[in-house]
């Protein structure tokens, strides 16, 4: 601050000042290093899935995945596409419907759901990750329960902390309850678009605890007082999430004690105020998911359901009905294929929308002997 | 709107175009100060009525600085001062409760321009602008602490409270600090001294000095230019060459990588220290202070980087505000080095009026800490920064002193030096960081008391911070021509560039100094 030391000199402090040639090297080195690295990454991580696979739970953001599971599907497996429905909330990954309708027809499915999804996070997740479905047979789960209340169907100004916020629309058509500013969703929009971005979203979700680097070396153990695990780990220290074969985990499989039916947790019925077709952002986006794997050529057939009408009460019934009837009618008036298949049993249904084990095998079974389904498979 | 966003970035795009198509006409300058007027109001569209207020204050007092002296009467503006003077007095003896705050300011103001007006010197005038320029700022900035203290003072002597600041703005007027007041107060403020210095002559256009003040690259966090700079850059339309460009693009490629990369990081690891100070053992704590310095410098001298790089792509020059300062040898060295804007405004604004060097020991001495003192307020309403710019005064002081003895001055190594400057420097920084004097205080009792436990900084972070270290040191040596190859700096470029791809922590933490 005194004027008693020598002037600095005009120069700046650092050499890295690059001239119109050093920038275009920079910047072609740059986009070839990140359009490559996740290539060549897919030889160095090792993915071979197990039988019945599906997207463990921990890797639920992890898109980049997702499109690599889709793409190593051998040609004559159909994927099940879906919520967490079709992934198996309560169940074991060879507990669901892709394993039992397998099972059924002698046909492979995959499961291509995944956990926490919702008509409007999967339209984007197919819209954006999914490009690999075109031109096979797609089997597509409609799960109304969505549209059974203006909060599922995301039609309050309330702010909802949501799953999967990358995946659903940013600016158009405008969610009112997702409140994210505008640097996040153009980052969010840009993630799902440029595939090193979801590459890296990636290596943090499988080896980074889903943080990034820095973070996850600061990151503690949860105990008090904290110890802190990444310390002095640097990058070939990193153990990653198992990609391949999810984790037993106790809250889900036929030994887990959320895997019971829904009556043991809730005797009375409930009531659903259901949203009108006309204004469900959910019903819309499904309809959009639909015609856009129609519009790729690949032969669709859309499982309306089913929903436990066990717990509902007669006028949400009613009403349940009249969606699912408006419903068909879309799908048939687009010359959609699909099945409404017969409710289940009571003490097969986890929830209002889960089935359980026991539901999953015998939704496929029925399934299988429907004869729009069987068409459908050309069997 | 912060330039790490994706909404700089849209904005940078946006203005880049509209710049280039009104650059052939009269009107680029009007964009730049339609571009700032976004930027700046981004954050809150009342900011703009402050900035705004700042710059037609001192545009026409510069005005009236040069005519006033030749006028023989007061005149119709003097006439209309004290009209609105008194119409301020008479609304604001009617006006409901909770207006009386904004009638009093107004009244003030409208006070201080009819003495202005009835004595028409040059030297009223620089008064008139210094101290409406600093009655803002005060108000802002300091009267939160100012009346905390007196308010302590009071209830000790049984006296009455003084109301609280934010019970002095209008009904539904929120009392926020704007950003980066100190900032624009402070080169709006050089621009009247350097007039009233006859330094530089009266700006007519009021579209240019507006520019000048509000220029966005630089106006939240500086660097703080001089008129005599920056002023005539807007007079001409910018020959915009590509090494401008490309000059730009690196500079805010290497202030984005120092934010997003290095201060981010070391910023979570403090926090995680200085949250909690009462649990961390002293080397923690310690490791954690080092750390702050650390960031501190990458966070500011990246937002300047980037400043520096936007402005230049657009053909304009901001100065040089930091030059690896964790490299000085001596204290004054250091301020040599950092925050360069800064300290050469209080060196020529506030040191060298108050006589500088040119005056005897003791008389230096205070001089120096005076300078420190109101250089430490500048940065933040609390005693801690109060005492932050007091240690570095007295370490200044000291500094001199060692300078004096040979066995200092000759004997002593470079990198030694450099070592204790950087510690002192540090040991400074805890009352910056620190939250309160309380906290400050324990920080540094639990350094010096607290057994060794291990303070688990990422052995990965200690890298990085090593390496920009090594950096730093290679660059101001024999080696530096090694660091300017070609394939060098690419290499770097491309390192920066996959490391914020690959690895830079998510969310768009704001700048430290945006608090100044």
């Amino acid at each position: 601050m005194t004027h008693e030391t020598s002037q600095p000199p005009a120069s700046d402090p650092t050499a890295v000042r690059l001239s119109a040639r050093q920038w275009l090297c920079t910047l072609g080195l740059s986009l070839g290093f990140a359009w490559l690295l996740p290539v060549a990454w897919t030889g160095f991580e090792s993915f071979k899935p197990v039988p019945h696979y599906r997207v463990p739970y921990e890797l639920s953001n992890d898109y980049w995945l997702y499109e690599r599971w889709l793409g190593q599907l051998p040609p004559d497996a159909i994927p099940v596409v879906g919520d967490s429905v079709v992934w198996g909330e309560y169940t074991a990954h060879d507990g669901t419907l892709s394993r039992f309708l397998g099972d059924a027809t002698g046909t492979p499915f995959a499961n291509a759901g995944i956990n926490g999804l919702y008509p409007l996070a999967l339209w984007g997740l197919i819209e954006h990750h999914g490009g690999v479905l075109h031109n096979r047979r797609v089997l597509l789960h409609c799960n109304l329960l969505w549209m059974s209340d203006p909060e599922a169907d995301m039609q309050l100004d309330k702010e909802q902390t949501l799953n999967h916020p990358g995946l659903v629309p940013q600016f158009m058509p405008s969610i009112s309850c997702y409140r994210a500013d505008i640097d996040l969703r153009l980052g969010r929009a840009l993630e799902r678009r440029l595939e090193p971005f979801s590459w890296v979203r990636h290596l943090q979700q499988a080896y980074f605890g889903q943080e990034s680097l820095p973070e996850w070396t600061l990151a503690d153990n949860g105990n008090h007082p904290p110890s802190y695990p990444n310390t002095y780990r640097l990058l070939p220290g990193v153990k990653g999430v198992k990609l391949s074969a999810e984790a037993v985990s106790p809250d889900r499989g036929l030994a887990s004690e959320r895997h019971e039916p829904w009556l043991a947790n809730q005797s009375s019925k409930v009531n659903m105020e259901w949203v009108t077709p006309e204004s469900s952002r959910q019903w819309r986006a499904f309809c959009r998911l639909a015609k856009r794997l129609q519009g790729r050529g690949n032969e669709l057939l859309v499982v309306v359901g089913p929903l436990n009408e066990h717990m509902m009460n007669d006028a949400t019934r009613e009403k349940h009905r009249s969606f699912r009837s408006t419903a068909v009618a879309w799908l048939e008036g687009e010359g959609i294929r699909f099945v409404v298949p017969e409710l289940l049993p009571s003490e097969e249904f986890a929830d209002a929308s889960h089935p359980l084990t026991e539901g999953y095998e015998r939704l496929a079974k029925r399934l299988a002997q429907e004869s729009v389904f069987r068409a459908w498979l050309g069997q | 709107m912060l330039f790490h966003t994706w909404t700089f970035f849209i904005f940078f795009i946006a203005t880049i175009a509209g710049f280039w198509v009104l650059r052939p006409t009269r009107f680029w300058l009007h964009w730049i100060l339609l571009a700032s007027a976004v930027f700046y109001g981004w954050w809150h569209p009342y900011y703009l009525l402050l900035v705004f207020y700042s710059t037609a204050l001192d545009y026409f007092i510069v005005g009236w600085m040069e005519r006033g002296p030749h006028l023989a009467k007061p005149g119709w503006r003097f006439a209309a001062s004290v009209a609105l003077l008194v119409v301020v007095i008479v609304v604001g003896l009617t006006a409901p409760a909770g207006w009386g705050g904004l009638a009093a300011a107004i009244g003030f103001f409208a006070a201080v321009l009819a003495v202005g007006h009835w004595l028409r010197s040059r030297r009223n005038w620089l008064l008139v602008s210094i101290i409406n320029n600093l009655s803002v700022l005060v108000f802002f900035k300091y009267a939160g602490f100012v009346i905390e203290n007196l308010n302590t003072l009071l209830a000790r002597l049984g006296a009455g409270q003084l109301p609280s600041a934010e019970s002095l703005m209008p009904p539904g007027w929120e009392y926020v600090l704007p950003v980066g007041i100190s900032f624009y107060t402070f080169q709006s403020m050089s621009y009247t001294i350097d007039f009233y210095r006859g330094i530089i002559s009266r700006e007519p256009s009021f579209v240019r000095f507006a520019a000048f003040v509000t220029f966005f690259p630089q106006l939240v966090a500086g660097p703080i230019e001089r008129a005599k700079n920056l002023l005539p850059q807007f007079s001409k339309i910018p020959h915009v060459k590509l090494v401008d460009v490309t000059d730009g693009v690196s500079l805010f490629l290497v202030g984005l990588f120092k934010k997003v990369a290095l201060a981010n990081y070391l910023g979570l690891y403090v926090d995680r220290i200085y949250g909690d100070v009462g649990l961390q053992s002293g080397a923690a704590l310690a490791l954690a202070t080092f750390a702050f310095g650390w960031q501190i410098y990458f966070d500011f001298s990246g937002y300047t980087d980037m400043a520096r790089g936007v402005a230049r792509c657009m053909g304009f020059r901001l100065m040089l505000n930091f030059r690896n300062p964790y490299l000085a040898v001596s204290l004054a060295d250091f301020w040599s080095r950092w925050h360069i804007s800064l300290s050469t405004w209080f060196r020529d604004y506030v040191y060298i009026p108050l006589g500088g060097n040119r005056v005897d020991g003791l008389n230096l001495q205070r001089n120096l800490l005076i300078t420190f003192v109101i250089s430490g307020l500048w940065h933040g309403a609390a005693w801690t920064f109060l005492i932050w710019g007091a240690l570095h005064g007295l370490g200044l002081i000291a500094n001199r002193g060692l300078e004096q003895a040979s066995w200092w001055r000759d004997r002593f190594p470079p990198l030694a030096k450099r070592l204790v400057v950087f510690v002192f420097v540090c040991f400074a920084w805890v009352f910056f960081r620190a939250e309160s004097l309380s906290q400050a205080t324990t920080i540094l009792q639990r350094i010096f008391v607290t057994g060794w436990a291990d303070p688990q900084m990422p052995l990965l972070l200690l890298l990085l911070v090593v390496s920009v270290w090594v950096y730093q040191f290679v660059y101001e040596s024999a080696l530096r021509s090694w660091l300017e190859k070609p394939p060098v700096k690419v290499a770097l470029a491309l390192a920066m560039i996959l490391w914020m791809l690959l690895f830079a922590p998510g969310g768009t933490e704001p700048f430290i100094y945006f608090q100044f």
